[in-house]
């Protein structure tokens, strides 16, 4: 009898290994932590190109074929970089800021549906986690310009700041209008939802507007690049940083893109779906590319807004809009 | 917000919105300017002084580079003072072909401007296209003096280089398409929400302000004051060409960017009628070295206002005194009163509105701060000081 007990003990723990190492290669490598880093190079080299072509640029075009590896390369690049810790700072906060604002956006990252039609992490809520996360990088952001102890990176996140009390309540209202329709605070049944359905985009075009915006916004892109208006505060709230640290925190952002971008095709246009034999991996790429590329062409067509101004057009028309779109799904249009 | 929260933010002398070494010391309230301190001198070049050691032939060349952008005005100012004291006149194909070039180099100015401007309010997209259409005037200069840039176009007694009847047709073509273009950036300015949110009421100098503080160019302009050299004061072929000036109500950087924009079709409107106009004829005459004694001064509508040339002359091959004041430096006083009350996120756009130049405009003077006082030093003392180091 204890032969036989050791022997499932033996087979449970082989299948619990086996489990385990799957699930490790799922978080970390496919479709977890190393994909989305090729996925975030990716599409900042989509956002680069595209943002040049427009603006009648080539865009890089050296390291690999049209440029496709530049962004690895300006990564390691960096990290060979001298590092600098300002004398002044806040050493602990300097250091972390940057690890938070990189981590941030890859653990909301694994919320997402991406292989199919279920996340990594799927639970009842998870819409609200990932708009906690989008304010905690905000609050990260300003914790890494008020660490820095530079007048322009004070003025960057007293800024960053502003902003955010600015777009997220629009933003919130925005991701509202799709739980309502779906009766669900989780992205996967949103996804899965659409999936029996329409695309939420053509029900409701108005709250997909506001919440492109929004994104505009928390991405920190023209016309809303206003925390780090080269122009004006230099880079505002990054300014000190270099090296590794700097690395991080465009890898961070470059993060941000594709959970933006992620975002809005889960949310509005029908996340990882399988068409005929291409299988849903296909469609979330080719959907998020089409958001980056949105994204890209709405920077380029703008002049950067005042934050003054950016504050009252925020709250006197995206809000009334992002409502109207409420009371609309009320009213029993848009799903 | 309260008065306890003044924050000095300094702007420059390295800075990506100043292109050149200049510091501005802003007293910020939240995001609001309550004062401004502009410390000129970073960019001292000792170009007077560097005159005063040429013969007046070198000295064309050391006034070409007086600036990189107005390096036409500059000489075009430079041969007129000399040409003045010798009492020569250049040929009247000589003035036609430097109003040509005047022109050529206004258009180049202001695009190059008008590009700075939409990259200080962040819209980079607009900085590209006009500076990809800008390329075309300096294609056009390449073809005419063989230079982008520094054209050395102009000497003593008249102009260098021809514009040959084979150039008329392709100057004519490459105006054709600037017209064209610009006509649409200026449509673009007026109908684009968020360049009308950023400029519109933004940096505001008022007439009565732009008068008493020798605001000048396209700055006064801007002011609906129309003054221009070009005009007032005509200079090469401009009392025989129809000219218009061109001023706009505004008083803020939108009226600037108006003015500009305007200002470059009727230049366009100018070498089309001068290339037509152009008497024949020969483009220089012979002067001698030596330059009998006087002094005068000169003065050119530069792209960026009113410029001046001092010169005094001893009776020898190089000048005894010469002194340049370049339309920046008329500009400064009038730019701080225009910051002032303004956003900090209006600062570059303002700062810009002037088209500053400030490697043309620094000179050396020593000034003490704390003393209140100030004073120059004569090269003697300046190698007592520095030549043992």
């Amino acid at each position: 009898m204890d032969l036989d007990h050791a022997a499932v003990k033996e087979e449970v723990r082989k299948k619990m290994t086996g489990e385990t190492i799957v699930s490790m290669i799922r978080i970390l490598v496919f479709p977890g932590a190393l994909f989305l880093f090729v996925l975030a190079f990716f599409y900042e080299w989509v956002d680069r190109k595209f943002f040049a072509r427009l603006q009648n640029r080539y865009g890089p075009l050296h390291t690999g074929p049209h440029g496709i590896l530049q962004p690895i390369a300006d990564f390691f690049k960096l990290l060979s970089k001298e590092d600098i810790t300002p004398h002044a700072s806040d050493k602990l906060m300097f250091i972390l800021t940057p690890i938070f604002y990189f981590a941030l956006p890859l653990t909301t990252l694994f919320v997402i549906p991406i292989l199919s039609q279920t996340s990594l992490v799927a639970f009842e809520g998870d819409l609200i986690f990932v708009i906690f996360a989008f304010t905690l990088i905000i609050i990260t952001v300003f914790l890494a310009g008020w660490s820095s102890i530079n007048r322009f990176s004070t003025i960057g996140s007293i800024r960053a700041m502003l902003q955010m009390l600015s777009y997220e309540i629009p933003m919130g209202l925005a991701t509202v209008g799709p739980a309502i329709v779906t009766g669900s605070l989780s992205i996967s049944s949103i996804v899965k939802w659409q999936s029996h359905n329409f695309w939420l985009i053509l029900l409701q075009p108005l709250g997909f507007a506001v919440f492109t915006i929004c994104l505009l916004a928390e991405l920190q892109f023209v016309p809303f690049d206003i925390p780090e208006a080269e122009t004006e505060i230099v880079a505002g709230w990054r300014t000190e940083f270099s090296g590794r640290k700097l690395a991080l925190l465009r890898l961070g952002k470059d993060l941000e893109l594709v959970l933006a971008s992620a975002l809005i095709t889960s949310l509005y246009l029908g996340g990882p779906q399988q068409f005929w034999l291409i299988p849903p991996i296909v469609a979330f790429l080719v959907k998020t590319t089409f958001a980056v590329m949105l994204l890209s062409l709405l920077r380029a067509v703008f002049a950067r807004f005042r934050i003054d101004q950016m504050l009252s057009g925020m709250w006197k028309y995206l809000l009334p809009l992002a409502t109207l779109q409420i009371i609309l799904i009320q009213a029993g249009l848009g799903g | 917000m309260s008065h306890g929260s003044i924050i000095k933010v300094p702007f420059g002398p390295q800075h990506p919105a100043l292109k050149e070494p200049e510091n501005f010391l802003f007293e910020v309230d939240g995001e609001i300017v309550v004062d401004v301190k502009p410390r000129l001198g970073y960019n001292h070049r000792g170009i007077e002084k560097a005159f005063e050691l040429r013969t007046y032939i070198q000295n064309i060349y050391l006034a070409e580079r007086i600036c990189g952008i107005c390096s036409d005005a500059h000489t075009t100012c430079y041969t007129q003072a000399i040409e003045e004291l010798l009492n020569v006149e250049p040929p009247p194909r000589a003035r036609y072909i430097r109003v040509i070039i005047a022109e050529l180099e206004r258009i180049h100015s202001h695009a190059l401007w008008v590009g700075i401007a939409a990259h200080e309010i962040g819209f980079d997209t607009l900085f590209m296209y006009v500076w990809r259409d800008r390329e075309t005037v300096l294609d056009l200069f390449e073809m005419i003096s063989g230079n982008r840039i520094h054209y050395a176009m102009n000497t003593i007694g008249g102009v260098r280089r021809d514009i040959h009847a084979a150039m008329v047709p392709k100057i004519k073509k490459g105006l054709d398409f600037l017209e064209d273009r610009l006509e649409y950036y200026l449509n673009v300015v007026q109908t684009e929400q968020t360049i009308l949110k950023r400029t519109a009421g933004v940096g505001v100098l008022k007439p009565k302000d732009a008068v008493n503080l020798c605001a000048v160019g396209p700055t006064l302009r801007a002011s609906g004051i129309k003054n221009d050299v070009r005009e007032d004061d005509p200079y090469a072929a401009y009392d025989e060409v129809p000219l218009n000036v061109i001023t706009h109500e505004g008083c803020d950087v939108l009226s600037r960017i108006l003015v500009r924009c305007e200002e470059m079709l009727e230049s366009i409107k100018i070498i089309r009628y001068a290339l037509d106009g152009m008497p024949e004829g020969i483009i220089r005459v012979r002067v001698p070295m030596k330059v009998p004694e006087g002094e005068v001064v000169s003065r050119v509508e530069a792209p960026r206002g009113e410029l001046i040339h001092y010169a005094k002359s001893n009776g020898t091959t190089k000048p005894e005194r010469y002194k340049v004041r370049s339309p920046t430096l008329g500009n400064i006083p009038a730019l701080c009163k225009m910051l002032l009350g303004g956003y900090v996120a209006d600062i570059p756009i303002v700062l810009a509105g002037i088209d500053p130049c400030f490697a043309c405009m620094d000179r050396m003077a020593f000034v003490d701060i704390k003393k209140n006082k100030e004073w120059i030093w004569t090269m003697q003392q300046l190698r007592r000081k520095y030549a043992k180091k």
